[in-house]
């Protein structure tokens, strides 16, 4: 089958998709800006030594990362609204949802981390008269983020990928507007493989830059956790 | 001579196991006192009870004449002590702990280990900090090893560090648990030495080892400790010499197995 590849028509509209593609590092960017530090408190609470923190903060976790992210998606943007009245734009349902999603990946990461610190080094922070906050913030938490990076930056790329999703409440991210681009060209097969260059493009970098990273820890005999 | 510190009926379960069962321990500032008995007989346990990294199931603890805790008459004519965590914490702040395992923080050179407890948990100035860092690593002997990491230091080095590292908090007890166990041969009299010079200058100690010979020398009381209680306590050589008890003396034939004849050379 003799098929003519035309990639004219996809960089006539190639503006369309670099905005598609910022508009998706925006989703990813912002998702990573709250669900990093939300992460991390939810891991902490996760932590606590009360069942009354921990176990519902579990629950919590649990219930996102066992839930399909456009499930998540389409209840924020089509199903609370109905419950509040409130209409919120495909932008801030994308990032609420991702942010939120994200945010249990992440604290399962940092929690992972956290939990990966010997014993003895709590041991030796309380034996020095430090508390709870400050053996974490001094003690463990500085080894722990070592070893938490290759699996958080795992994480991210998978974040920027599933927030694809985001296209399906018309928000116009780069596969939205691939999808726009090759239904009005007639061009799919041009559009989808441009697109997929384009994220292949981004993510691959950090792919393998987690890789060295993994690697250079391993060498100094650092575990890592994931 | 004055009590720093005094136990009295301490009781400490784990669950359903009892693990001391009624210990009463009274040191004098300035001693030197060594643990013995077989594994598991508690003595890490007490230690523990002692900067409370531990909480004591009953009795009492003073240290430096302040008992620790609250006393509080039960319904059952029992007596039970209140510990506040604010409380213990500034009782760990100045019992100093080394650990069998040295637990040095690996993301901090020695320096940094040293200086740590000063900085965080003293609030000290930095300079102030950085010479009590400088004073009690040289102390220890490792005044060219202060900005290497652990992970580049020998066991007896790191050893040492931790010794520096609970000396920077000026501690008034030290407490040494098994602090050459983990360690090659070769590396063990380096850090006996270390804590020998404590003794020489009038710490106060309470040293867990398995090295009589150390503990003969260094002791100024030996308490043996079997199955939760101290089964015999005295003078190095009341204890080691001339025990009166059938265990401890299986005790110290099982450690003596191999004695080597005194050395020919001089
Ligand atoms: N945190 C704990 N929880 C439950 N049991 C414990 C705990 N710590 C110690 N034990 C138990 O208490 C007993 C005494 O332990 P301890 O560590 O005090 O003994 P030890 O004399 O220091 O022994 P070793 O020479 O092996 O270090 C052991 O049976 C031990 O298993
Ligand atoms: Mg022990």
């Amino acid at each position: 089958m003799g098929y003519e590849w035309d990639f004219g028509v996809v960089f006539r509209d190639f503006d369309l998709l670099l905005l598609g593609l910022v508009n998706t590092l925006k989703v990813t960017g912002l998702a990573l800006l709250f669900g990093v530090p939300l992460g991390l408190i939810l891991a902490l609470l996760r932590l606590s030594r009360h069942g009354v923190i921990r176990i519902p903060v579990g629950i919590v976790i649990e219930f996102l990362r066992s839930t399909p992210p456009l499930v998540q998606l389409f209840w924020l943007f089509f199903a609370l609204p109905i419950l509040t009245g409130i209409n919120i734009t495909p932008f801030i349902a994308s990032v609420v949802t991702f942010s939120f999603q994200s945010s249990a990946f992440f604290a399962e990461v940092f929690r992972g981390g956290i939990v990966s610190i010997e014993k003895g080094q709590w041991e030796a922070a309380k034996a020095i008269g430090m508390d709870r906050g400050q053996s974490m913030r001094r003690v463990i938490l500085p080894q722990a983020v070592k070893r938490m990076i290759p699996a958080f930056l795992e994480r991210v790329i998978e974040l920027m990928k599933t927030t694809t999703l985001v296209a399906t409440v018309s928000y116009a991210d780069l596969l939205y507007e691939a999808n726009t681009i090759a239904q009005a060209t007639f061009r799919p097969l041009e559009v989808f493989t441009v697109a997929a260059a384009m994220y292949f493009a981004v993510l691959f970098p950090v792919s393998l830059f987690v890789r060295r990273l993994e690697r250079r820890l391993g060498r100094t005999g650092e575990g890592t956790v994931h | 001579m004055t009590e720093l510190l005094k136990i009295e009926n301490l009781n400490k379960s784990f669950g359903a196991l009892e693990v001391l069962k009624g210990i009463d321990l009274t040191v004098e500032k300035g001693e030197t006192v060594v643990i013995l008995g077989s594994s598991g007989s508690g003595k890490s346990t007490l230690l523990r009870c002692v900067n409370f990294m531990e909480i004591p199931t009953s009795g009492r603890i003073a240290i430096a004449g302040k008992p620790v805790g609250t006393e509080r008459s039960r319904a059952s004519g029992r007596i039970q002590v209140d510990y506040r965590e604010s409380e213990l914490i500034g009782i760990r702040a100045t019992v100093g702990m080394v650990f069998q395992h040295f637990n040095l923080f690996p993301h901090m050179t020695a320096f940094g280990n040293v200086m740590e407890g000063p900085r965080t948990v003293l609030k000290l100035p930095r300079g102030e900090c950085e010479a009590r860092a400088e004073t009690y690593l040289s102390k220890v002997g490792l005044a060219d090893k202060m900005h290497s990491y652990p992970a580049h230091l020998s066991g007896g080095q790191q050893q040492r560090v931790a010794i520096a590292r609970a000396l920077a908090m000026e501690p008034q007890l030290m407490l040494f648990d098994e602090a050459t166990s983990a360690l090659d041969p070769e590396l063990v009299g380096e850090v006996l030495q270390t804590i020998r010079s404590l003794a020489d200058e009038g710490m106060t100690m309470l040293i867990v080892t398995h090295e009589l010979g150390f503990a003969y020398s260094v002791a100024s009381k030996v308490l043996f400790l079997s199955d939760g209680v101290i089964l015999e306590q005295g003078a190095p050589d009341d204890v080691l010499v001339r025990p009166k008890q059938q265990r401890t003396r299986d005790f110290l034939r099982g450690h003596a197995t191999y004695k080597l004849p005194d050395l020919a050379i001089t």
